[in-house]
C-alpha cells in the first residue's frame, strides 16, 4: 500500500462524509451561527441605508451650524443657528424637584410640570438630538450613524469575541463531534469500520471532511459578513480602504477563521473518540478559552484563542459592560508572530490527532453504553 | 370470556395521589443522577464558591480580628445586596453546566427509544411529565443555588443580628426568589433542548450554547447597531437586572426592569411551546 493509495483512500471518505457535512438537517445549525453576524451587519447596512435616504429626503443641516449649538440656548436661538429640525416633539412631564424624608420614615416628593421639546438634526453623518426643558436646551446627544472606522472596529469584536469564541467553537463542536460520536450514536461506525481501509486513514478522512466543511461555511461567513459591514459605505472611503490594508484584513480575518478550524476541530474530533461524553472537554475548554484574558501569559498560550487571535489584523475593542475590578485583571498576552501563531496551532493539531489516531486504532463498539 | 371479545378496558382500581405519582419519576432520576461522577464532581465544585463566601461572611463579622483594620476596606467586606447578586451571578454559572450535564438525559432517551407512550398510559397528563422531569433539576439545581444561599443569609443575620435581619429581609426574600426564576428558565432550557434533539450529547452541547450564544449575539447586536436593546436577548443578562431589582442593588444600564422580565417572560413561553410539540405520546410518521 503506498502512499498515494492511502491518501486516495482518504479522500474518498471525505468525499462521503463532505456530502453529510454539508448537507445534513443537522448543518444548518453550522450555517445559522456562521451567517448570523453576515445577516445583522447586512441589517445594519439597510437601517444605515433607509435612515440616510429617509433624514436626506427632509434636508440635512451643515456639521457646522449643529456643532454652534450651546448648552443652555434657548429653542429659538438653536432653530435661528440650524433652521428647521427633521424631527421636533414637544410633550409635558411632571419632574421631581425634591424629596425629603419625614420623621415617621416615610418621603415627600414634590414635583413641578416641565415643558419637554426634542429636536432632531441629521447633517448626512451624524444624528443630533437636542433635548429642551422649559426652552433650554439641556442634553445634546450625538449619535455618528456612518462612521466606516466604528463599523471596522465592531466587525473586529463580533469577529474575535463572537465568531471565533463561539460561533466556530460550537460550529466546530457540532460537526466534528458528530464524525465519530455520531455514528456512534447513530448505531453505523461499524460500516467504516468493516470497509477496507486503515483506521488511521478513516480518522484522516473524516478530519479531512469536516475540516473542508467547517472552513468553507466559517470563511465563507466570514467573508460575507465583512462584505455587509463594507456595503452601506461610502464607495471612495471603501476604495480607499480596499487600496490600503483592506484586502490585507480580510486575508487575516479569513485565515485566523480557518485556523479556528483546524485547532478546534481536531480537539473535538479527538475529544469525541477519547470521551463518551464530549461536553465536559468542550464546556472545560470554553471556560478556559473565556478566562484567556485574565490567565497569566504563559497559560494564555496554552489555548488556541491566543494563536488564532494573533492573526487578526484589528485587535479586539474592551468589552465596555466590563466591571472595572475585572478590567484591572485584564492582561492579554502579546500577540504572537503570525508565522508562529500558525505553526503553533498546525504543531497542536498534529499532536491531538496523532493521539486521536492512536485512540481510533484501539477503539472497540459498544453501541450499548451510548 | 373468549379472548377475542375482551377490548380495552381502563384500570378501575385505586390510584396514588397525584403528588405521588409526580415524585415518582424525581425519585429514581435523582438515585441515577448521583451515581453520575461527573455531576457530583460538579456539585462538589459549585460548593466551592458558597464556602468562600461563607468565610467572607465570617470575615465582614470579625473585623475586629484582624488587627489595624482601615475604614475603607470595612466598607468593601459589608455584606450588602451587591454581594449577595455577586454570589448569584457565579453560582448561576454551575447551574447552567450542570443542567448542561443533567438536563438531556431527562427527556431525550425517551424520545428517542419512543418510551413517551409508556408514560402517557399511565395516569399521568403532559403537564406532569414536564413538571416531575423539572422537579429532577429544580431539586439538583437548588442544591447549588438558593439553598447555599439561604444559609448564607442566615449565617450573616445570625452573626450581624436581629437589626440586620429586619433591614435586609428583602436581600434573602430576592435571593430565593430570584433563585427560582433561574431554576425555571435554565431547567425549561434543558429540557426543550433534551425534547427538541434526541441525542444527550448534543443536547448538553445545545443547553451550554443556548446561554453563551445568546449573550454573544446580544452583544453583538449592541455593538453593530449601537442599541443597548440587544441585551434583551441575552437570558443571563436579563435576570443579572431582575435579580439586582430584586435585591435592591445599583441597576445596571440599558433597558428597565419591564422589558428585561417581559423578555423572560417570552423565553418561557417559547421554550413552553416547544416542549408542547416536542412531547407528544404518539408519533405520525410519514
Amino acid at each position: 500500500m503506498t502512499l498515494q493509495f492511502r491518501m486516495r483512500q482518504a479522500w474518498t471518505i471525505a468525499r462521503i462524509e463532505m456530502r453529510r457535512a454539508f448537507f445534513s438537517r443537522r448543518a444548518l445549525w453550522v450555517y445559522l451561527l456562521a451567517l448570523f453576524p453576515a445577516v445583522i451587519f447586512i441589517g445594519h447596512g439597510i437601517e444605515m441605508t433607509y435612515r440616510h435616504k429617509r433624514w436626506s429626503g427632509q434636508g440635512t443641516t451643515p456639521a457646522a451650524a449643529l456643532d454652534s449649538v450651546n448648552p443652555r440656548d434657548t429653542a429659538e436661538e438653536v432653530l435661528k443657528k440650524a433652521g428647521k429640525p427633521i424631527t421636533d416633539r414637544d410633550w409635558r412631564r411632571r419632574k421631581l424637584t425634591e424629596e425629603e424624608e419625614t420623621e415617621k420614615g416615610g418621603r415627600i416628593r414634590r414635583y413641578e410640570m416641565v415643558e419637554g421639546r426634542m429636536m432632531m438634526y441629521y447633517d448626512g453623518r451624524r444624528s443630533v438630538r437636542l433635548f429642551f426643558e422649559d426652552g433650554v436646551l439641556k442634553d445634546k446627544s450625538i449619535r455618528e450613524e456612518m462612521n466606516f472606522d466604528q463599523d471596522r472596529q465592531a466587525y473586529a469584536g463580533v469577529f474575535q469575541y463572537f465568531y471565533l469564541r463561539l460561533a466556530i467553537f460550537f460550529g466546530c463542536l457540532g460537526i466534528f463531534m458528530n464524525l465519530f460520536r455520531g455514528e456512534m450514536l447513530d448505531k453505523t461506525l461499524h460500516y467504516w469500520f468493516l470497509a477496507p481501509a486503515r483506521r488511521d486513514v478513516l480518522l484522516a478522512g473524516k478530519y479531512l471532511a469536516g475540516l473542508t466543511a467547517s472552513t468553507v461555511i466559517f470563511t465563507g461567513g466570514a467573508m460575507l459578513s465583512f462584505a455587509g459591514m463594507l456595503w452601506p459605505h461610502e464607495s471612495a472611503a471603501v476604495a480607499a480602504y480596499w487600496s490600503g490594508p483592506g484586502m490585507g484584513h480580510l486575508f487575516w480575518y479569513a485565515a485566523s477563521a480557518a485556523l479556528a478550524c483546524v485547532g478546534y476541530g481536531s480537539v473535538f474530533l479527538a475529544a469525541g473518540l477519547l470521551l463518551r461524553n464530549p461536553i465536559i472537554p468542550a464546556a472545560v475548554l470554553l471556560v478556559w478559552e473565556s478566562i484567556n484574558g485574565f490567565l497569566p501569559d504563559l497559560l494564555q498560550k496554552l489555548s488556541v484563542l491566543y494563536y488564532v487571535q494573533s492573526l487578526c489584523p484589528v485587535p479586539a475593542p474592551a468589552d465596555p459592560g466590563m466591571p472595572p475590578l475585572l478590567r484591572t485583571l485584564l492582561s492579554p498576552a502579546t500577540p504572537a508572530a503570525k508565522e508562529w501563531a500558525v505553526l503553533g496551532v498546525l504543531a497542536v493539531t498534529v499532536l491531538v490527532l496523532w493521539a486521536a489516531a492512536g485512540a481510533v486504532r484501539r477503539i472497540e463498539i459498544n453501541y450499548s453504553t451510548e | 370470556m373468549a379472548v377475542y371479545k375482551r377490548g380495552y378496558q381502563r384500570y378501575q382500581g385505586p390510584l396514588t395521589g397525584r403528588f405521588a405519582r409526580l415524585m415518582a419519576m424525581p425519585r429514581f432520576a435523582w438515585e441515577r443522577l448521583l451515581q453520575q461522577r461527573l455531576v457530583v464532581i460538579m456539585l462538589c465544585l459549585s460548593m466551592l464558591w458558597p464556602l468562600l463566601c461563607m468565610g467572607f461572611v465570617y470575615l465582614a463579622n470579625h473585623l475586629d480580628l484582624i488587627p489595624g483594620m482601615g475604614g475603607g476596606l470595612e466598607k468593601m467586606v459589608s455584606i450588602n445586596a451587591k454581594f449577595f447578586v455577586v454570589f448569584m451571578n457565579i453560582q448561576a454559572i454551575f447551574t447552567v453546566i450542570l443542567a448542561a450535564m443533567a438536563g438531556p438525559g431527562l427527556i431525550a432517551p425517551d424520545l428517542a427509544n419512543n418510551a413517551l407512550p409508556l408514560y402517557f398510559s399511565r395516569p399521568m397528563t403532559r403537564v406532569d411529565y414536564v413538571l416531575a422531569r423539572m422537579m429532577v433539576l429544580a431539586g439538583l439545581l437548588s442544591m447549588v443555588t438558593w439553598a447555599p444561599g439561604v444559609v448564607l443569609f442566615t449565617m450573616q443575620s445570625s452573626m450581624a443580628g436581629w437589626g440586620w435581619f429586619t433591614g435586609n429581609w428583602r436581600l434573602g426574600a430576592g435571593l430565593v426568589a430570584g433563585f427560582l426564576l433561574w431554576i425555571l428558565v435554565v431547567s425549561l432550557v434543558a429540557m426543550a433542548s433534551s425534547a427538541y434533539v434526541k441525542w444527550r450529547i448534543i443536547a448538553g452541547a445545545l443547553v451550554l450554547g443556548f446561554f453563551f450564544i445568546l449573550a454573544g449575539v446580544a452583544e453583538m447586536v449592541n455593538a453593530v447597531f449601537r442599541v443597548d436593546w440587544g441585551s434583551l436577548l441575552n437570558p443571563s443578562r436579563s435576570m443579572y437586572h431582575i435579580w439586582c431589582r430584586l435585591l435592591g442593588a445599583e441597576l445596571p444600564e440599558g433597558p428597565g426592569t419591564w422589558e428585561y422580565a417581559s423578555a423572560i417572560a417570552a423565553l418561557v413561553v417559547l421554550l413552553l411551546v416547544v416542549l408542547e410539540r416536542k412531547l407528544r405520546p404518539v408519533e405520525v410518521i410519514k
